[in-house]
């Protein structure tokens, strides 16, 4: 019988062992009863808001100098992805604009690095889903119905959950295509 | 309808009929014999099953922990870690500092070059190549990219490409440099060096002239340089046609104007001259349309894919194609409407008197009757007809007079000019130039300073030729894009670009240019071999006064857009090649030349006795060039399915007589030494043929993914040359077949997937029932669907009679089908390479496939029938056919796998829980489950990271526990919707095309809207052959399994020695005789 405790023993290591590994690829001291697929406070995401580079006020682009969507997300209308803007767009302006301002400061010297600002994604879809930002925005609707109302934000946080059943009811109301593979591919 | 059972008993009772041991192996012709598929020779040679007894040689890699137990841990320990935290990755959003201009993220760009001699269209996406197209106005691709093209993304994402160039110091070991240093040092070594040699790929663009321009520029000598292509196919035309009209060049092969192809040896559709070119027009002149079909009378000593397309096929022994094409040409010569002056006529009847006891020789042996070589020269006569001769595969010893035999035939039936275009239409130019091997050889050690770009002699030359002296005698400066054997030999190993991050071009054809320019920045520190050469020439002090390649090759466009006598300045001239991709220039017409003596260099070599080896290009590694490429690895080869594999290929009847077995490992022994690999019985081979694939058995350590993948057949070989084109042979010569009493799995995929022999798998009609039966476009509208009753209707439901399917909401616009014409299909598996390119199909190692784990969405199925000895050979592609009544969805307990408004058959990746019900249910065996992560492969054998960059971003890669299976390109489905709905119109058809159909060099799939009668898969659909798989004859009342697939496919025409020529043009059926064939 020795020889199976032996081997009994040898199996506990190797569980604790293993079960150690897989502990060690995390840690970064969330509350381990959130869903794992929130990287914010909860359930559904909604209000996650990671802290950014540098507070880009979308308030003061939108409201008061009054700047569409688009001037920036350019290829929402044609691409998946609405697209984040490249620095140039920032210093199409911002090489003369509000120049003193800390933030400005910083994307100066990125640009004179010529180093990209390096954002965190907010609104961040499970690699299964195929959202496409082209279709949506064809058929009129409005950044905020998704997004929020961004014009009221600094920098962006997540105003809706994004979960599938969201996006069914919407589709169900519009009359969208509701197949798996709309979406899963 | 019988059962299955029925179907195999039927099997047993007819297997007398087609195993033939009484039968002469010679036998004349493959005859129309409708019986029984087989896909393996044990299912007609039972005793030539792999033997369970003896060892396996193969002893599987076994896992420290046994696999039950690995698994009983992995899964307590990953429970015990899930009530942890697992959270999601926080991911970053990085945008440019700078967008390029027309660019927009999500978008893919397009350019056009030059790959693999094919005019591609490389797809970028965020600035790296996701597919390689073909481009659809360059004249010899016409749309198709060539596997070797498509297959480029792995080579230039590939793990194991160096990324730092190395340099040899004095007696250590290479080390790792930087690029200025290599200049230094390369600028240093070529002033000392007192003769200064380059070995460079084959090519026919302005590349040639550079490295002309570059030794002259030091001081040496043009001659110095050595063109080296092993596909010997071009050195030999040639050289025949040097000899022969006393002009360089290939013809170009013209089958859309050709009713009649006789084919000695010929492989234009493995890989002959022009492959995407010859296979093109093939398909379009010489399958069945419009009521004609052409006939390809092919005389072979192994099955090659070609081959297997033959209308009729004689087998013959290797070495034999000169006495049967000089037969021909007698026989051609006996005939007074032989076409020719009288002064050619005289020249050809002076080789063929003197060659006259070989002639006779072979036609007894072979038992040629006079009687068919009259009737085939009469044919050839009296049709539009063409000879096509000579192995491109291998390279035999009267390779180049097989050749010359092959002009006068065609001289004789009036080829040239109409069907072999040469001066009216441009020829091709031969990328290789005759004699420069044998010179290279002879030459070589005479040289203190080698450059050898972008080829690998040491593994490709046989080792009989010397290379390895001529190698390491002297300072080599190896430049490659890959890590290959030549570089061991090297002082300097320079990483040079993929084909997909260089410049270049190619001459094609006479007068046809094709431009190479770069898709991606180059991602492995790499340069240009042309540049480091111009770089290191300006540090020696001797500039050639370019900056780089790229000016070099425009300075030499400059000329072509001077004798083009464009009116437009020279940048937007090369702006619109750039787009483009090439250009052609008027050609000033000559007549063709008379044929002149060549008796006195008419001088064959004694063939050998005894079983001799062929040993071939690999149809999909080629000369190894490709064995660093999964995708290649695992596509596996068309006729004989194996992966990661060498075999060696007998015929089974031959095998029976020597006693050994499928799987047996054997001795192959040569005049020059010995390998081990195991046997293939294939049928169709000549009883002395000994067919052996090369690119593989490379040397290890150079790339986890061929190591210890196959081994080198050119090992047997002594050295040998043909005298004429001086290329070295690797076929011909006797070797020896020694059992070693071991055996070594073959992982044959042809093994797995089977659909238990059921009839009505591949019906085929013979020619006068598809002639009487063919539909003119205008009576389409009258014949019904194959299953009308899915038309969508009022009310949109499906069809009544459905009881186990849920009633869905059809779209009223679209329902997605396929149609895969087999009488096109050639059996190349591009469509698989394309496939899995495309959706990030996994490649999973030897072992995997082994055990049936095979992860192609699309296959292709192999089946034989007939005699063993000279079979008919059928291929079938299978990808999911999109049951509209698919028994995988009834049986998912989640309903991860579901039907679309559209037809398709979704598969919701996330939706999964891995429980195989669908695999186990679907008929056609397409479901293919994820066993591991492959991403990460770590249970495979060759446990190698997929480069993330290699992926196509708009397909999920999956994860291990879930089934997966082809989606009909569902990525570029909705593409194709969103540019459409953007524009507000529905698709048009032929706007969306799947990546096999882009792939298909022959065009036999089809893709579109079978609700758009107009479309030309809802056309192809109504098609008199068109059938849906496992689905019996529904004008019968048989309704097979009634899955009612979107997929269909279009059934074969065989000769049944009726003219090709329309008889009827009505569709109606009652008076026809029935399919024949697989229906008994």
């Amino acid at each position: 019988m020795a020889t199976v405790s032996k081997s009994f023993s040898h199996l506990a290591r190797l569980i604790m062992l293993m079960a150690l590994l897989f502990q060690s690829g995390c840690g970064r001291g969330q509350k381990f009863w959130t869903n794992w697929w929130t990287p914010g406070d909860t359930v559904d995401n909604v209000g996650y808001h990671p802290d950014q580079p540098i507070e880009f006020p979308h308030n003061i682009h939108v409201q008061k100098l009054q700047m569409n969507c688009e001037y920036c997300h350019s290829a929402a209308r044609r691409s998946s992805s609405a697209g984040i803007p490249p620095l140039n767009t920032c210093m199409g302006c911002h090489q003369y604009a509000q120049t003193d301002k800390e933030a400005i400061q910083y994307l100066n010297s990125k640009w004179k690095a010529k180093e990209p600002v390096v954002w965190t994604k907010v609104h961040d879809l499970p690699d299964f889903v195929r959202f496409t930002h082209r279709p949506h925005v064809q058929k009129g609707v409005d950044c905020s119905e998704c997004h929020g109302d961004v014009s009221q934000m600094t920098t962006v946080s997540q105003a809706k959950s994004m979960q599938m059943g969201w996006c069914i009811e919407c589709h169900q109301a519009n009359q969208a295509p509701i197949s798996c593979v709309t979406c899963h591919y | 309808m019988r059962s299955i059972d029925s179907d195999l008993r039927g099997l047993e009772d007819q297997r007398e009929v087609f195993v033939t041991n009484d039968q002469p192996f010679e036998s004349p012709a493959k005859e129309f014999v409708p019986g029984p598929l087989y896909k393996n020779i044990e299912e007609v040679i039972p005793e030539l099953a792999e033997s369970q007894e003896i060892q396996d040689a193969s002893a599987a890699k076994k896992l420290p922990v046994d696999r039950r137990d690995f698994m009983r841990l992995f899964s307590v320990s990953a429970a015990l870690a899930s009530t942890a935290c697992v959270y999601r990755p926080v991911e970053k959003a990085v945008p440019y500092v700078e967008q390029p201009k027309d660019f927009v993220p999500g978008v893919a760009n397009y350019y056009a070059t030059t790959i693999d001699r094919v005019g591609v269209v490389v797809k970028t996406r965020e600035g790296r190549p996701v597919f390689v197209e073909g481009n659809p106005e360059h004249p010899l691709s016409q749309g198709s990219p060539s596997i070797m093209a498509m297959s480029e993304l792995q080579a230039l994402f590939h793990p194991d490409r160096r990324v730092a160039p190395q340099i040899q110091y004095g007696t250590n070991r290479r080390g790792d440099a930087n690029w200025d240093e290599v200049y230094d040092r390369l600028g240093v070594r070529l002033k000392d060096a007192k003769k200064v040699g380059f070995l460079v790929k084959g090519t026919t663009g302005h590349g040639v002239q550079f490295y002309k321009d570059f030794l002259k520029n030091i001081g040496q000598s043009e001659d110095n340089l050595y063109l080296y292509e092993t596909n010997g196919i071009y050195n030999a035309i040639s050289e025949a046609h040097r000899l022969a009209f006393g002009i360089d060049g290939i013809p170009r092969t013209d089958m859309r104007r050709t009713k009649l192809i006789l084919g000695v040896g010929a492989e234009f559709l493995d890989e002959g001259v022009a492959p995407i070119f010859e296979q093109k027009s093939w398909s379009v002149g010489h399958t069945f349309r419009n009521g004609a079909k052409g006939r390809f009378v092919q005389f072979e000593s192994r099955l090659t894919l070609t081959g297997g397309k033959a209308d009729e096929r004689h087998v013959i022994g290797p070495g034999d194609e000169l006495a049967v094409t000089l037969a021909v040409v007698d026989s051609l010569l006996k005939r007074s409407e032989a076409k020719g002056t009288a002064a050619e006529k005289a020249n050809i009847r002076a080789v063929v008197d003197a060659q006259r006891s070989l002639i006779d020789s072979t036609k007894q042996r072979l038992k040629l009757s006079d009687d068919l070589l009259n009737k085939l020269a009469g044919e050839l006569l009296s049709r539009k007809s063409l000879v096509q001769v000579g192995e491109s595969g291998a390279i035999s010893p009267n390779g180049t007079l097989v050749q010359l035999a092959g002009i006068m035939a065609n001289v004789l039936v009036g080829a040239y000019a109409e069907r072999l275009q040469f001066f009216d239409q441009g020829w091709f130019k031969s990328p290789g130039r005759a004699g420069d091997i044998a010179r290279f050889l002879n030459e070589g050690k005479t040289y203190d300073v080698l450059f050898v770009v972008n080829v690998d002699p040491a593994f490709t030359m046989p080792a009989s030729s010397g290379i390895a002296d001529i190698l390491k005698g002297r300072s080599i400066i190896s430049m490659q894009s890959m890590p290959c054997a030549t570089d061991t030999y090297a002082e300097f190993a320079l990483n040079t670009h993929n084909p997909l991050e260089a410049w270049g071009d190619e001459e094609l054809v006479a007068g046809f240019w094709s431009l190479q320019q770069p898709t991606v920045r180059p991602v492995a520190n790499s340069r240009q071999p042309e540049d480091i050469l111009l770089w290191a020439a300006a540090k020696m002090g001797k500039p050639m006064g370019f900056e780089d390649y790229r000016s070099y090759l425009r300075d030499k466009w400059k000329l072509v857009y001077k004798e083009s006598g464009i009116n437009k300045d020279f940048e937007t001239f090369f702006k619109a090649i750039q787009r483009k991709g090439f250009f052609v220039s008027q050609l000033s017409k000559r007549d063709m030349p008379a044929f002149g003596t060549v008796a006195e260099r008419f001088q064959p070599l004694p063939l050998k006795s005894g079983m001799r080896l062929i040993a071939h290009l690999d149809s999909k590694l080629r000369d190894g060039y490709g064995a660093d490429r999964p995708v290649l690895q695992e596509a596996g080869d068309g006729l004989t399915t194996i992966t990661w594999d060498t075999w060696v290929a007998i015929n089974p009847n031959k095998a029976r007589e020597l006693g050994v077995k499928y799987n047996d490992l054997v001795v192959v022994k040569g005049p020059g030494g010995s390998f081990e690999a195991s046997i293939y019985p294939l049928p169709g081979l000549h009883y002395d043929t000994v067919a052996v694939p090369r690119g593989r058995g490379q040397k290890q350590g150079l790339s986890r993914i061929t190591d210890g993948v196959g081994v080198d057949p050119l090992v047997a070989l002594v050295a040998e040359v043909d005298p004429l084109s001086g290329d070295p042979v690797t076929s011909g010569q006797t070797v020896e077949i020694i059992k070693t009493g071991r055996r070594y799995r073959l992982a044959a995929m042809q093994k797995h997937n089977d659909i238990a022999n059921r009839r009505d798998i591949m019906p085929v009609y013979p020619l006068a029932v598809a002639v009487a039966n063919v539909r003119k476009e205008k009576d389409l509208d009258d014949v019904p669907d194959l299953y009308p009753s899915l038309a969508p209707k009022e009310g949109d439901l499906r069809s009544p009679n459905s009881y186990l399917f849920p009633d869905w909401k059809a779209s009223t616009e679209y329902r997605w089908g396929m149609s895969i014409d087999l009488e096109r299909c050639t059996g190349c598996g591009a469509c698989t390479v394309a496939c899995d390119l495309e959706n990030n199909v996994p490649q999973i190692g030897r072992e995997q496939v082994l055990i049936g784990r095979e992860m192609h969405w699309i296959r292709v199925d192999r089946y034989f029938s007939g005699p063993v000895d000279n079979p008919e050979v059928s291929y079938q592609p299978v990808p999911c056919q999109h049951c509209n009544h698919a028994p995988c969805e009834a049986v998912c307990p989640v309903y991860a796998t579901t039907h679309d408004q559209e037809g398709l058959n979704v598969q919701t990746y996330n939706r999964c829980v891995g429980t195989r019900y669908c695999a186990n249910a679907c008929p056609y065996k397409i479901r293919r489950f994820n066993w591991f992560t492959h991403k990460w492969n770590v249970m495979g054998d060759r446990p190698i990271d997929r480069n993330p960059r290699a992926l196509n971003p708009d397909v999920t890669v999956r994860t291990r526990g879930i089934m997966e299976k082809c989606t009909l390109c569902v990525q570029r489905i909705r593409e194709g919707k969103h540019n459409a709905k953007q524009q507000g119109r529905l698709v048009f058809d032929g706007e969306i095309r799947t990546a096999c159909q882009v792939a298909c060099p022959s065009d036999a799939i089809t893709f579109g809207n079978l609700l758009d009668p107009n479309s030309r898969v809802a056309k192809n659909r109504k098609d008199y052959r068109a059938y849906l798989l496992l689905n019996g004859k529904p004008e019968l009342g048989e309704y097979g399994l009634k899955t009612l697939p979107n997929v269909n496919y279009i059934a074969k025409v065989l000769h049944d020695g009726s003219e090709g020529i329309a008889a009827g043009d009505g569709h109606d059926r009652s008076g026809a005789p029935g399919p024949a064939g697989g229906h008994p």
